[in-house]
């Protein structure tokens, strides 16, 4: 039998045994062996794979001196040399989930292969479950077991070096790439047995999954909107006459951002849109129909706002992947935000 | 603490299945704010009725993606006497 793999685990400050708020400024340490739930761990690898240190680390070192903390753990990797890092599981405890995602990206920096395990809501996993192996979990550790279980498999897969199928069926957190398998029947006939379930209202599983939308908790409506500052955002490809800036016409990966403090109301003389998904003509000839300029003003005059903010921001939104809109959307929502903005209006085509 | 995005659009289906939370029920795509075909006057005071409930939705409370329909509306209705004959 071969040599059992070694293993390396990441905890926190909590599940490492030194306390809780209290003791999330400690530092990186390395202890040998398995702690914690690294012992449950160890008994899920069996002899397959021995827990040879434990990488702990409190939640709020990690997340607020990170450079230090990653510095320190890529050090102790370099040293304890693991044929594959376990990280968690960080269930839905938020600072945790961030660290054990990016413990796993500094090893996999390595050339070492990580997995981690955490709720699909954790910040851990909305920013990097298309970079890392995650187990799915529920929000509390009563599901340790089960996670440490299918954590431990993936674990061993990813030390032996063997490629994983997807997502589904191996039980990780979708990334969102297409890893061909051989389904052992073919398409059209798969496809006459899921119409069958379907007609007989038998349950089945699509094979063309739709990526549900994020969801973004509704802002709080504002206060006072005389005195509050509005700005305004248009996908509908606005751009100065004659396009300067070399906008592109669709699939942005970038906006642009245009001053609006001296102006009263947008002219065809000086913008017009660069949209490949409409036809333009109209807006040409009055481009207050996709950034309202002109009624803002005159809502600012009758005194209905405080005013208009002077940045306005424009791109054309047709064919933009949902990454780069998200993006683009973060970014100008920090520029509204920095600039002490209360609301935006978004115009779209 | 975010702040409020009252989003327009002629195809207000899209913003609201893809999350968008404020949305208002633009004229059309090719001209969402207004429509030219109702001439210059009636063109303007549609175009200021749907930014005026554009306006009115950032003062509104709402959890969920919800529809407003500057149509069926009174948007800001302190206003309502004192509009402005500034056309565009």
């Amino acid at each position: 039998m071969a040599d059992p793999l070694r293993v390396v685990h990441y905890i926190n400050q909590f599940f490492g045994g030194q306390g809780g708020e209290e003791a999330a400024a400690a530092p990186v340490s390395l202890s040998e062996g398995p702690m914690g739930p690294g012992r449950a761990l160890q008994q899920a690898l069996g002899a397959d794979g021995r827990v040879t240190h434990t990488l702990i680390c409190g939640d709020n070192f990690f997340n607020e001196r990170t450079d230090e903390a990653l510095a320190a753990i890529t050090a102790h990797l370099e040293t304890a040399r693991p044929q594959v890092v376990v990280a968690g599981p960080a269930f839905g405890s938020g600072r945790y989930g961030l660290a054990c995602a990016q413990v796993c990206l500094a090893a996999q920096k390595l050339g070492i292969p990580a997995v981690t395990a955490m709720d699909a809501e954790n910040p851990g996993a909305l920013n990097h479950r298309t970079q890392v192996v995650m187990v799915p979990t529920g929000e509390t550790a009563a599901g340790m077991a089960e996670a440490l279980a299918g954590v431990a498999r993936l674990a061993l897969k990813l030390g032996r070096g063997e490629t994983l199928g997807p997502a589904s069926r191996e039980g990780y957190l979708p990334q969102g790439r297409r890893v061909p398998f051989d389904r052992g029947r073919p398409g059209h006939l798969r496809a006459l047995d899921m119409l069958l379930d379907k007609l007989h209202g038998r349950p089945f599983q699509t094979e063309v999954p739709v990526q549900m939308p994020d969801r973004v908790a509704p802002a709080p409506p504002i206060a006072d909107l005389s005195r509050a500052t509005i700005g305004l955002v248009t996908t509908g490809g606005l751009v100065r006459k004659g396009n300067p800036e070399r906008a592109v016409s669709r699939m942005a990966s970038r906006f642009h951002r245009h001053s609006v403090k001296e102006l009263e109301s947008l002219s065809g003389n000086d913008w017009e849109a660069f949209h490949a998904g409409y036809f333009n003509h109209i807006v040409n000839s009055n481009p207050n129909y996709i950034l309202p300029l002109s009624f803002m003003r005159d809502l600012q005059r009758m005194g209905a706002i405080g005013d208009v903010f002077e940045w306005m921001y424009a791109l054309p939104g047709v064919g933009t992947s949902v990454a780069n809109s998200r993006v683009m959307g973060r970014e100008i929502a920090q520029d509204l935000k920095a600039g002490g903005v209360d609301g935006a209006l978004l115009v779209s085509t | 603490m975010g702040i409020p995005v009252g989003m327009i659009s002629a195809i207000y289906e899209l913003p609201l299945n893809t999350g968008a939370n404020r949305v208002i029920r633009g004229a059309r795509i090719e001209h969402v704010c207004g429509d030219p075909a109702l001439g210059p006057e009636k063109d303007y005071a549609y175009g200021m009725r749907i930014v005026k409930a554009a306006i009115e939705t950032l003062q509104t409370p709402v959890e969920r993606p919800t529809l407003f329909n500057p149509l069926e509306m009174d948007p800001l209705p302190h206003l309502a006497t004192a509009e402005a004959p500034h056309a565009t």
